[in-house]
């Protein structure tokens, strides 16, 4: 290789990449709802520590952690992903203690660091679809949080009211008996 | 003593296919273990399909002897060889830990710890990664084998040659796209990393990803323009190892006064080097094809820091050259 073209490559690759770095900041927006594994880090730290190793989803008891081909974008192909519809997050904290690069924080399992570390996002009620909110006692959303009267309340007919501290599991949606569900996770992907 | 650990080098190629596979095996053994462990973990045997059921049964008789509590003790074995854990020791592929540090630009002190290994063993041997444990490796020399076959029924495979210090090149733009869009492009190339996760995906998840489409796409460049291609020419990963055993302890050095240049070792490199002629460099991924394939065992393993330079033709040559009064050229004086 002459030393002329291995130049021109390197600085031709250089700004593809920061072409390709603009284009890909432009489409910020996630157009998938979906969360990232309890203890993630914020969305682009993520996508930069994450080494697609697959060793979160091979570890998770409950086969909730899929990954993503290129329906998300380039930049988050093969990273691990959460639709809590389909399967949500039982908080073992397994994928913490094996992920390699702190792409995924290892937490303790224990109330006190979950709540202070885990933020996959926020449950939001649908109050017109919510059969609580429309005079039919239900309750099922309440029952299945793991952090029951921590990050969820009911009131009045077992009608849910979400806490600050939810942590974004997913277990609400999962298990609402509404379809459409009426109980959704919106996720926080700055883990603000 | 010495003749005798020469004569056991020759079986070295026996042992590298045995590890080959059982590294390939583990690849697809592990998904199937992770579906039985969840399925320990719902308690819902009854509840299964039959072909789950036919998993879980397989497993669980596979498994038992080995461990007690399903649940937790096949945790022990996880991952791939892009990073793993083997029994509670973390072990990641350096060429991750370049892609992370580039990407992130930070310096993650575990997972540097969990690459050390594979760096001081890469240090030591060289290329071995690529050549004994790569689960890509045996499909691309199963790949050859095939090509081999398909040359002698008449059907044309591609030998060009290209220049090796292509994938350096790949290597440092790898590093460059990493750090430009802030995402491992690595992981999206490298083979060994593709592979473990495509079996994932076919045995726990949906099927094969996009990814299966680029491996299978480095196949049929290994088909049709050379020879083991992707390896000599493209591999990030295989540039980094030789890199990092440029100063290896362990080379192939051929002993000229039993080599009878039958050149049997050029036609069995499946990385086009030159053993003949002393020609390895930092190249070989210590396959020892050549050791195995050597008929006067001329071809071992010593420890030397450099590369051994040219020692000219084996001994019949000498002597057709002593007997016929030919000036020597090259060689040794």
């Amino acid at each position: 290789m002459k030393r002329r073209s291995f130049i021109q490559g390197v600085i031709g690759t250089g700004l593809t990449s920061l072409l390709a770095e603009n284009t890909l900041a432009a489409r910020n927006v996630p157009s998938i709802r979906f969360l990232r594994p309890p203890g993630s880090l914020p969305e682009e730290e993520f996508v930069s520590r994450c080494i697609r190793c697959g060793k979160c989803g091979e570890t998770c008891p409950n086969r909730t952690i899929k990954y993503f081909d290129l329906e998300n974008g380039v930049s988050s192909m093969d990273t691990p992903f959460i639709i809590p519809r389909e399967k949500a997050c039982i908080l073992c904290m397994k994928c913490g203690d094996v992920c390699p690069t702190g792409a995924i924080q290892p937490i303790k399992r224990d109330m006190k660091p979950i709540l202070e570390k885990v933020k996959m996002g926020k449950a939001r009620v649908d109050e017109n679809l919510c059969l609580s909110f429309q005079g039919k006692t239900c309750g099922v959303c309440y029952r299945a949080c793991p952090l029951a009267d921590v990050a969820i309340r009911v009131g009045m007919l077992e009608q849910p009211h979400v806490l600050k501290d939810c942590v974004g599991c997913g277990l609400c949606e999962r298990s609402c008996i509404q379809i459409p569900q009426a109980i959704r996770i919106i996720p926080d992907h700055k883990r603000s | 003593m010495n003749k005798l650990i020469i004569k056991v080098q020759r079986h070295l190629n026996k042992l590298r296919w045995g590890v080959l596979s059982l590294v390939f095996s583990m690849l697809i053994l592990l998904p199937f273990l992770h579906l039985y462990q969840t399925f320990e973990a719902a308690h819902a045997y009854d509840l299964l399909s039959p072909s789950e059921k036919s998993i879980s049964d397989t497993m669980e008789w596979l498994s038992k002897p080995f461990v007690k509590d399903p649940e937790v003790d096949l945790n022990n074995l996880k991952g791939t060889t892009w990073s793993g854990t083997l029994f509670g020791l973390k072990l990641s592929d350096p060429l991750a830990l370049v892609g992370q540090i580039s990407a992130g630009k930070t310096v993650y002190m575990p997972f540097l710890i969990t690459a050390l290994i594979p760096i001081i063993l890469s240090i030591i041997f060289g290329r071995f990664f690529c050549g004994w444990i790569c689960p890509a490796t045996l499909i691309y020399e199963l790949n050859d084998n095939l090509a081999t076959w398909l040359r002698k029924a008449g059907i044309p495979v591609g030998k060009k040659k290209l220049d090796f210090r292509l994938k350096y090149l790949v290597l440092l733009m790898g590093i460059i796209i990493s750090a430009a869009t802030g995402m491992i492009a690595f992981a999206a190339v490298y083979p060994p990393a593709l592979i473990g996760r495509e079996i994932y995906y076919a045995i726990a998840l949906s099927g094969f990803g996009s990814g299966m489409v680029f491996f299978l796409l480095t196949l049929l460049f290994d088909l049709m323009v050379t020879r083991r291609g992707f390896c000599r020419y493209v591999c990030p990963g295989g540039a980094l190892y030789s890199l990092l055993g440029h100063f290896r302890l362990f080379r192939i050095k051929r002993d000229v006064t039993l080599c009878n240049d039958c050149a049997k070792c050029n036609v069995v490199c499946q990385f086009g080097l030159d053993p003949l002629r002393d020609d390895f460099t930092q190249e070989c991924n210590n396959c020892t094809a050549c050791i195995a394939v050597c008929p006067t065992d001329a071809l071992s393993f010593t420890v030397s820091i450099k590369d051994i330079p040219n020692q000219g033709a084996g001994h019949l040559g000498h002597e057709y050259k002593r007997l016929h009064n030919i000036q020597d050229d090259q060689g040794p004086k």
